[in-house]
């Protein structure tokens, strides 16, 4: 079965039905199947997959570009399945959340899809010509979600976003050309295929140190942009900020994980084989993220700026359990990629909910919705207190693997982060959501209404997955942590493994 | 027989006077002129070298010069004369409504 | 055959939580009866383990979870007394809320909240690995948290929430760094751990204590110290003790009484033998504890919110189970068990003073007691039980407090002798004001005439009766239980093998050759009869101010007088913390950090777009759209193109 490349069609069929439907109702309801499939797909898939294996699985490679040395490569392993399965299930409920969509839900369904397609193409991917396609792919619908769909600054928003992430992407891609055109197979053809190329960057005959620390630092400055680390975070807050409610949770869920899922794959098999330098600066890079971000995300005014910026804190740790190089900590850096994705969903639909009921999302001026709005409350509470990293809820699990496993390597650096962001991570999140929800009931909002039922049901769902994934890790770190022994060995390639 | 230089000579005075043309008018119809003018020192150029050397490639292709000039002749005027509907001008200055 | 459920006692008050969550709406008390039958069941369990164990077995019970860690659980001595005391107390609670709660509208969710809360305190009891114990830890902060702010229209109620969840979550942060230090130290150990075994569990840890450098155990026992203190509400982390009041009177009780403030000590004496090695841990863990007893017991002289009172007099009765615990220094790990004692008895007897108060405001709808006065003519029952109550807590001879108290400045009394006099000392100071601020407040609140207009009646049976039983406990228990109970727990570390001996030596207490310590057999006779003198002279000394009033309170104190502002306001400490610590300091590097990500970190970006943007629109001048223009350079352009050949031709290129 081409079960990944059926996940990855369905949806693009999915966008172009969709985008030609003439009412909501259609459009939505195309959506609503063509990302079930998916999700279907990608169960059946993390069913199927064998848990101690070393190998790729569910491979599939057929040849595109012969001249050039392009293969159409997808595959997965325990770094991208668990993704995998975040963005079949982010996509499904963030189309049941935009269920009442009123402006052009046509397009608005699409883009949704095509996003999908886009990340599920990243996370797939095994040729880096296929993945930059995919990387790139990305960017179009969530320009469009901004800018069309944005707020008061929705071009500004868009343009900063593109631009931005765009030009990062341009020096990976240059990376990528550099490693492309060093090596050479052995029978003197270039080759675009992930694997073989990251497997060369270990022989300092073909890739001299100075080259490789150079091709290096692009591949990061491309990964560390989208996910994103101090100080290239800023795109983010105004991209959140000014977009739709449900391109803010894709754009949180899963294109920031794209940042990550490039660590994992790209940068920590060539970490070994470059500068000693490197490390600390990204350790360095890394604790600023979760230190800075806490603090920013406690200054911000603004419900849903404050989420951004606890993405970055929460996005630090990725980094900081990535670099540490441990088993436990770049496992729990790959569960947190998982768990941020499920949980920052429903801090950006909570924010997203107040907007649209309440008319505001200044922490200020709300107060009491709790009165008003239980259900959601409830909802958002969890949500909040899942995201402060409570155990029995995923992000616990996720920062004390990275803690526990970092303090091996970079103890420091990981006692700056236990003493100084934990506490203000808690201070936030609770500060935020006393405000809003807590008090006795401003006289102006007394005729606000619960939320929509296909809102709570979003929000429940990832309550509940949060939950289960804080109740039972093992669920996904198994796979990951036969991947997290993968990242740290010698790079294997698919011919080796006797995939292909 | 005429020398072929002598051709070539007034073909290129021919060009410089349409060039100068070209560079210096603002006005629309003596652009088209001008570019007439280029044209057809081509056209010379082309059907003196056929001439010269037995050969009737040159003067096909200035038999299609003439038509694609006459076509683009048609086409040059109509959008002068819209322009001049428009504006109430051919002064090329003046009609700027695209520039930034 | 009891063990076997063991894991229920937890699910068993999950599900009521659950059941009270979804359904409790449409059911009358909002459920409440799931929430007491849960707990209840707990108990039955929890005895019928008891039954089992008793008295040289433990239960352990393990699975996998994820990575390096398990789920598991441990019940050995330690374990079952506080299941046994939380499960008891508990359930008194809860039966006494149904008629408490009785009318309120969110009963459904105070009854599934407090559901969760006792779910989180046994799990946190019966844990048998340091990660497990600290999951129930936060939880049990999460579930203090939402019942704090049960009433969460109240802005007081909503703060005082936040408060407790964030000034506990400062000692949680020790916890995780204490945790993160541990799991790493035993893992650079690499020891070969049999199949199911795991590095955070308890046995392994005892095992391994003296394996581990001193220093880092020092570290390890004061991040864990730091925890304990946070949930503990010991100095300087007690500052959101008295706010928790803001809840329902039946959550105080809870928190003050069998789950969360016990928490802290508990993970101490769990932790015992690792505080034990650790150089200088349990000296610190003494020095605060005698503080906080003292500290808190000068505030709570002053208050005059009977909760406020009763939640200060906590604070100073959890100092003195530290210093009991941290006394350990000099007389081992005896000590374990003498806190754990006044950690029961003081359950009992707190329980049923908080739920004595509870039922007082019930009636007279205020919790301040200058408005009360002589509520004991018309509340009998409350006023005897409350009177049985706080003549435990002043320690008067035979009750419960009084064995459990003087015992600890008993061993206090050796530590002097041994290592040094300032804890005792410090604890018999409170132990002195105890009886008095606790006799005033009895004194004030139930003698006398009416001083407001307030509903003279008796409270429902059902809260009666849990007073009733409390009553008897905090009566009998001391008298009945102390010696099988000091037997029993010092046991409790025989069961891993720990070699006290051994750790003493690493953590310095004891030289290597000589055994630990004098018997203590010696004490002078003063020593002896101090605790009656104190117990019963603060007692006369409360009653000639407020019950004969043959002296006036403003002899001593005035309006005015500095220190008695000093202590109403809390030594200030909320003045420093939230309003200075919090608000200026913390949020102020917020602010200056967002003005840096605005000023220089966007700012730069924005330069740089800025110019490349200028650049361009500078360029674009030069396409100007004239058509004669880009002939003019094209023909230009061909000139130098031409000449540049033609010299290049000339020169030979």
């Amino acid at each position: 079965m081409n079960y990944i490349s059926l996940m990855i069609a369905i949806p693009l069929i999915g966008a172009i039905i969709s985008f030609f439907t003439r009412t909501r109702a259609q459009a939505r309801m195309v959506a609503l199947i063509a990302s079930l499939v998916p999700l279907a797909i990608s169960l059946q898939m993390y069913m199927g997959f064998d848990k101690t294996s070393k190998i790729m699985q569910f491979v599939e490679s057929y040849t595109w570009i012969p001249s050039i040395g392009v293969k159409y490569t997808v595959g997965v392993d325990g770094i991208g399945l668990p993704l995998v399965l975040l963005s079949t299930i982010v996509s499904v409920l963030v189309i049941i959340y935009s269920w009442g969509e009123d402006k052009r839900p046509n397009q608005f369904f699409a883009l949704l899809l095509l996003n999908e397609v886009g990340v599920l193409g990243v996370f797939t991917a095994l040729d880096f010509f296929l993945f930059y396609i995919f990387w790139e792919i990305v960017l179009i619908p969530m320009f469009f979600l901004i800018g069309v769909w944005g707020g008061p600054r929705k071009d500004y928003a868009a343009i900063k976003f593109f631009i931005y992430t765009h030009v990062a992407s341009l020096v990976m891609l240059l990376a990528i050309f550099a490693l492309y055109f060093t090596y050479h197979m052995p029978d003197g053809s270039r080759t675009f295929d992930m694997l073989t190329l990251l497997q060369a960057t270990a022989d300092p005959k073909i890739f001299p140190p100075g080259l490789l620390n150079i091709i290096f630092a692009g591949l990061l400055l491309g990964f560390l942009v989208k996910m994103p680390a101090f100080p290239f975070h800023t795109w983010l807050p105004d991209a959140h900020v000014e977009a739709p409610t449900a391109g803010s949770v894709v754009l949180a869920a899963l294109l920031l994980k794209m940042g990550g899922y490039g660590i994992f794959r790209v940068i920590l098999p060539i970490l070994p084989h470059v500068n000693k330098i490197f490390v600390t600066v990204i350790a360095i890079i890394a604790v600023l993220s979760i230190v800075y971000g806490a603090f920013l995300a406690l200054a911000q005014k603004d419900l849903k700026k404050m989420v951004a910026y606890s993405s970055v804190s929460h996005m630090g740790f990725v980094t900081l359990g990535a670099v540490a190089f441990t088993w436990m900590s770049i496992q729990g850096a790959m569960f947190q990629q998982f768990s941020h994705g499920l949980i920052t969903c429903v801090l950006f639909m909570s924010a997203g909910t107040i907007q649209h009921t309440v008319g505001t999302r200044v922490i200020g001026d709300l107060g009491g919705l709790a009165d008003r709005m239980p259900k959601f409350a409830f909802l958002m509470l969890a949500g909040f207190l899942a995201s402060l990293g409570l155990p029995g809820m995923s992000g616990f699990v996720a920062e004390f693997m990275v803690l526990t496993g970092s303090y091996a390597t970079l103890p420091v650096f990981t006692m700056i982060v236990v003493f100084t962001s934990i506490a203000v991570t808690a201070g936030y999140h609770l500060w935020a959501t006393q405000k809003v929800l807590f008090g006795p009931i401003l006289k102006k909002y007394l005729q606000v209404h619960d939320a929509h039922s296909y809102e709570l049901f979003s929000m429940s769902m990832i309550i509940l997955l949060a939950i289960l994934f804080g109740v039972r890790p093992n669920l996904i770190t198994d796979i990951m942590g036969v991947a997290a022994y993968q990242v740290m060995g010698p790079v294997v390639t698919l011919t080796q493994m006797g995939v292909i | 027989m005429i020398p072929v230089e002598l051709y070539i000579l007034l073909a290129s005075i021919m060009f410089t006077i349409g060039l100068y043309g070209l560079v210096t008018q603002r006005n629309g119809i003596k652009l088209m002129m001008c570019i007439e003018l280029l044209l057809n020192s081509a056209n010379i150029n082309l059907v003196a070298f056929s001439a010269n050397q037995p050969n009737v490639d040159g003067q096909v292709f200035a038999l299609f010069s003439i038509a694609l000039a006459a076509a683009e002749a048609g086409v040059g005027f109509a959008i002068l004369i819209s322009l001049y509907r428009l504006y109430g001008t051919i002064e090329l200055d003046n009609i700027n409504a695209l520039r930034w | 055959m009891y063990a076997d459920y063991a894991y229920l006692i937890v699910a068993m008050p999950v599900l009521a939580f659950v059941l009270c969550i979804f359904f409790g709406w449409h059911l009358p008390k909002g459920g409440g009866f799931f929430t007491v039958l849960a707990t209840f069941g707990g108990l039955i369990l929890s005895l019928g383990i008891f039954k089992e164990i008793y008295p040289d077995k433990i239960v352990h019970q393990s699975i996998p979870w994820f990575a390096n860690f398990n789920v598991g659980i441990l019940i050995d001595p330690l374990a079952i007394v506080m299941l046994l005391m939380v499960t008891f107390v508990v359930t008194l609670i809860h039966t006494y809320a149904l008629g408490y709660m009785d009318g309120d509208p969110g009963a459904a969710r105070y009854f599934a909240e407090a559901a969760l809360f006792t779910a989180a305190m046994l799990g946190l009891i019966y844990s048998d690995n340091l990660l497990q114990l600290f999951i129930f830890w936060e939880l049990v902060g999460l579930c203090s948290f939402l019942l704090i702010g049960f009433w969460y229209r109240k802005p007081s109620a909503a703060a005082a929430a936040k408060k407790a969840f964030l000034t506990t979550r400062v000692g949680d942060v020790l916890f995780l760094a204490a945790l993160v230090l541990l799991y790493n130290n035993m893992a650079s150990l690499n020891l070969a751990l049999k199949p199911g075994e795991y590095l955070l569990q308890f046995p392994v840890i005892y095992a391994h204590i003296a394996q581990i450098p001193p220093t880092q155990l020092t570290f390890i026992a004061l991040c864990l110290l730091g925890g304990a203190v946070g949930k503990s509400g010991q100095f300087p982390l007690h500052v959101w003790l008295p706010d928790a009041m803001e809840g329902p009177t039946t959550v105080s009780a809870m928190i003050h009484a069998a789950t969360m403030v016990t928490a802290g000590v508990y993970l101490v004496a769990r932790m015992f033998p690792l505080f034990y090695a650790a150089p200088n841990a349990l000296t610190v863990v003494a020095l605060i504890g005698a503080f906080t007893g003292l500290f808190a017991a000068t505030m709570g002289l002053t208050a005059f919110d009977i909760k406020r009172v009763l939640a200060f007099s906590t604070v100073s009765q959890l100092g003195f189970m530290m210093a009991g615990l941290g006394v350990g220094a000099a007389v081992g790990v005896a000590a374990v068990g003498v806190s754990i004692f006044h950690l029961i008895g003081h359950s009992f007897f707190k329980a049923l003073l908080f739920l004595c108060s509870g039922s007082v405001i019930h009636a007279v709808g205020t919790n301040d007691m200058r408005e009360m006065g002589g509520v004991g003519k018309y509340m009998k029952w409350t006023a005897y039980t409350m009177l049985i109550g706080s003549l435990s807590l002043a320690g008067f001879p035979l009750f419960t407090g009084f064995f459990s108290k003087d015992e600890i400045i008993k061993i206090a009394y050796e530590y002097g002798v041994q290592i040094n006099y300032l804890p005792y000392i410090m604890l018999i100071c409170a132990a002195t004001l105890t009886a008095i601020y606790t006799f005033r407040l009895w004194f004030v609140a139930f003698t006398g005439e009416p001083r407001s207009d307030y509903h003279k009646h008796e409270s429902p049976w059902i809260m009666i009766g849990p007073l009733v039983l409390l009553a008897v406990f905090a009566l009998g228990f001391g008298f009945f239980a102390q010696s099988g109970f000091y037997q029993y727990l010092d046991t409790n570390f025989e069961h891993y093998g720990v070699d006290f001996h051994a750790l003493g030596v690493i953590g310095g207490h004891i030289s290597e050759a000589g055994a630990a310590g004098g018997e203590g057999a010696g004490e002078p006779f003063i020593v002896k009869i101090l605790p009656y003198i104190i117990a019963i002279g603060g007692i006369l000394v409360a009653m000639l101010f407020y019950y004969w009033h043959k002296l006036d309170p403003g002899l001593v104190t005035s309006e005015r007088d500095p220190i008695r502002r000093l202590l109403l306001k809390g030594y200030y400490q909320h003045e420093i913390f939230t309003a200075w610590f919090a608000e200026t300091v913390v949020y102020g590097v917020a602010i200056l950090f967002n003005l840096i990500d605005i000023k220089i970190v966007d700012g730069v970006l924005n330069k740089i777009s800025e110019v490349t943007v200028g650049f361009g629109g500078n360029l674009r001048k030069v396409q100007t759209g004239v058509v004669q223009n880009y002939i003019t350079a094209v023909v230009l352009g061909i000139v130098v193109l031409v000449i540049v050949i033609e010299i290049g031709m000339k020169v030979g290129l």
